[in-house]
């Protein structure tokens, strides 16, 4: 993935921000990644049609069909979840929240920084704990499907998941930082 | 501390994290590993964490939520929830608060085709609303309207909450679908028995002006152009579904094809608006299955405590009974709802209360039809009505107050109130259909 050539002398509205580059290669990354996930809810919605179409036009279901899908769920789900994060799409209320942050922008902020952290540890904990994971279905040559129709070694999938995880976790401590900059300096 | 006192502990707290407003999921998650820490210890919970994580969510079954939400998101845009309206609209017009009565029909017409309330709320507010305050009714009345009957899109079936508490509950996805018709068809009833009542007794509350607008009457053919696709989705959703061709997940697929056909031939879809619907999609499905994720964890915490099995005890030990708890377990979601969304609610309350009803020998696809209408309620009765505050938000109308709203709301509360009771007393209705 490129970031495209960067430009000195044009003014960057990055500027303020702490080292641009390594934000903009952060942002797109967190894009990618949901892109990705959002082009797997199109490819789970075209598995299942094909599998319709050929157990009702040929008498036959697909092979890995159901599996697949079980296991895209869980990558649209990993891949996403940074950029629900960021755009905080994470179901919460708001009856306290909103009004404190009104009225006291950084008791709310504060709040926030805490939420962000609890995440990030959260997360990755889940992350560090799915290496493991994808360590077992590597040496053991986990698959799915049927021996001799079609199978699929499950480790690429699971490294997507990681992946997923690993970067909301950070995405939840990008917040923090931006939260405790608030805090600090009383603007974003 | 014994594993009990965690346990109830738990409960509290997570209820306190997400008052003050912390992601839910994430509160969840936070609780439930605390929790088993104090249980067992921190390995343990590490590993359970990891591996709901990554196992909880690998079902086929799954899949059917981002399918039914990129479904009703699809009719959203290709106009289908507006000529449901004008249909029943040319249908019932001309009876008194006849135009209240379109909307509620047309919502469970609507319904029958999405999944998520929000999505009937928004749309009729925009087609709805202005319609009828154009015919002489009050503002307060046309919003209520809406706002009652977007609750529909939740009880008729595809529905996102009926998913969620078969998943909970381990009941087929299928037989809650079917489950919610009969209740939803009551509901549809009650809530025009309602409006009628209103139009005669209490007019001032309907009517602002005279109705002296003219309809605009629509031919018999356009009428039949306007309900095909409808019917269309719905033959093949509740169809296949119905006749067995189809499980959930297939009925998803096949449902939001045929959305998608209908939004291309009606030219109302171009490729951006497409990338944008399906990311859209994406977002609302995160939310949802990150939700029964962390869901998954804190119901092995909690069962690991032996809250559940403690409380069953209780309940069914002494007087209070199983009609007591479950009179108990419908006031409490009840006052929940004026907190907290609803599919929060139940995935807290559910753990909690599905192994005593389990224990009590109740019909659980019953009990899920109870807790969605229950749960329903919240959406309608401030301060956290969410129904509401989508209206208000649809209508961008300065003047439209929230208050207002909710005021207008208020009959369509005691509606659904009166229909649980009867859901209670007469479970057949809810379980009729999925016997057969």
């Amino acid at each position: 993935m490129s970031t495209g050539p960067r430009n000195p002398g044009a003014a960057d509205p990055a500027a303020s921000q702490p080292d641009p580059t390594v934000v903009r290669v952060w942002h797109r990354l967190v894009e990618a990644l949901a892109a990705l996930g959002t082009f797997m809810i199109g490819i789970l919605g075209l598995i299942i049609c094909a599998d319709i179409l050929a157990r009702n036009a040929m008498g036959a279901s697909l092979p890995l069909v159901s599996e697949m899908g079980a296991l895209l769920v869980v990558m649209i789900v990993a891949l996403q979840l940074a950029a629900a994060v960021r755009s905080d799409r994470l179901a919460r209320t708001e009856v306290f929240i909103v009004p404190l942050t009104t009225r006291f922008p950084r008791i709310g902020a504060a709040l926030a920084l805490i939420f962000s952290l609890v995440g990030a540890w959260m997360l990755g904990l889940i992350a560090m704990n799915t290496f493991d994971i994808l360590a077992d279905d590597w040496t053991s040559a986990e698959f799915i499907g049927i021996v001799g129709i079609a199978t699929l070694p499950t480790w690429p999938f699971r490294a997507l998941i990681l992946v997923g995880f690993a970067v909301a976790a950070l995405e939840f401590l990008v917040r923090a930082l931006v939260e405790a900059r608030f805090i600090l300096r009383g603007r974003t | 501390m014994s594993p009990v006192e965690v346990g109830t502990y738990a409960i509290f707290a997570l209820i306190a994290l997400i008052w003050i407003g912390m992601p839910i999921g994430v509160g969840m998650l936070v609780v439930s590993f605390i929790g088993v820490t104090l249980i067992r210890n921190d390995a343990v919970a590490v590993n359970m964490m990891a591996s709901v994580a990554n196992d909880s969510l690998e079902e086929y079954l799954y899949a059917v939520v981002p399918l039914f939400v990129l479904m009703g998101l699809l009719v959203t845009v290709s106009n289908v929830g507006r000529d449901t309206f004008d249909v029943f609209q040319r249908m019932l017009g001309r009876i008194s608060a006849g135009l209240g009565m379109a909307t509620v029909f047309a919502n469970a017409v609507f319904a029958s085709i999405t999944g998520i309330s929000i999505a009937s709320a928004t749309v009729f507010s925009r087609i709805a609303v202005p319609e009828m305050t154009r015919h002489g009714y009050t503002r307060k009345f046309a919003t209520g309207v809406v706002a009652g009957s977007s609750v529909l899109g939740m009880l008729i079936p595809p529905s996102l909450l009926m998913i969620v508490y078969a998943v909970l509950a381990e009941q087929s996805v299928g037989a809650m679908f079917l489950a919610g018709i009969g209740p939803g068809l009551l509901l549809s009833f009650v809530f025009c028995a309602a409006i009628a009542w209103m139009a005669r007794r209490n007019r001032s509350f309907v009517f602002e002006t005279d109705d002296t607008e003219d309809y605009e009457s629509i031919g018999a053919w356009a009428v039949m152009q306007k309900f095909i696709p409808i019917l269309a989705l719905m033959i093949v959703v509740l169809g296949g579904l119905y006749g067995g061709f189809l499980n959930p997940t297939e009925a998803g697929a096949a449902g939001a094809a045929g959305a998608l056909i209908i939004a291309l031939l009606r030219r109302s879809l171009d490729r951006r608006s497409f990338w944008r619907l399906l990311v859209e999609t994406g977002q609302i499905t995160v939310s949802v299955l990150f939700l029964i994720l962390a869901a998954t964890f804190f119901s092995r915490m909690l069962a690991l405590s032996g809250v559940p099995r403690e409380l069953a005890e209780f309940f069914l030990g002494n007087s209070i009974g199983p009609w007591g708890f479950l009179v108990l377990y419908l006031l409490l979601i009840i006052a929940l709802g004026c907190l907290i969304d609803s599919i929060s609610i139940m995935l807290i309350m559910l753990p909690i209360a599905l192994p005593v009803a389990d224990a009590a020998g109740f019909d659980l696809i019953w009990f899920g039809v109870l807790t969605v209408v229950a749960v329903e309620m919240g959406l309608l009765t401030p301060p956290f009505g969410l129904s509401v505050y989508t209206i208000k938000s649809a209508m961008d109308d300065p003047d439209l107050k929230v208050g207002e709203i909710f005021r207008g709301t208020f009959p369509f509360v005691l509606a659904m109130a009166a229909s649980l009771v009867i859901l209670i007393l007469f479970p057949s209705i809810s379980t009729w259909i999925t016997r057969i």
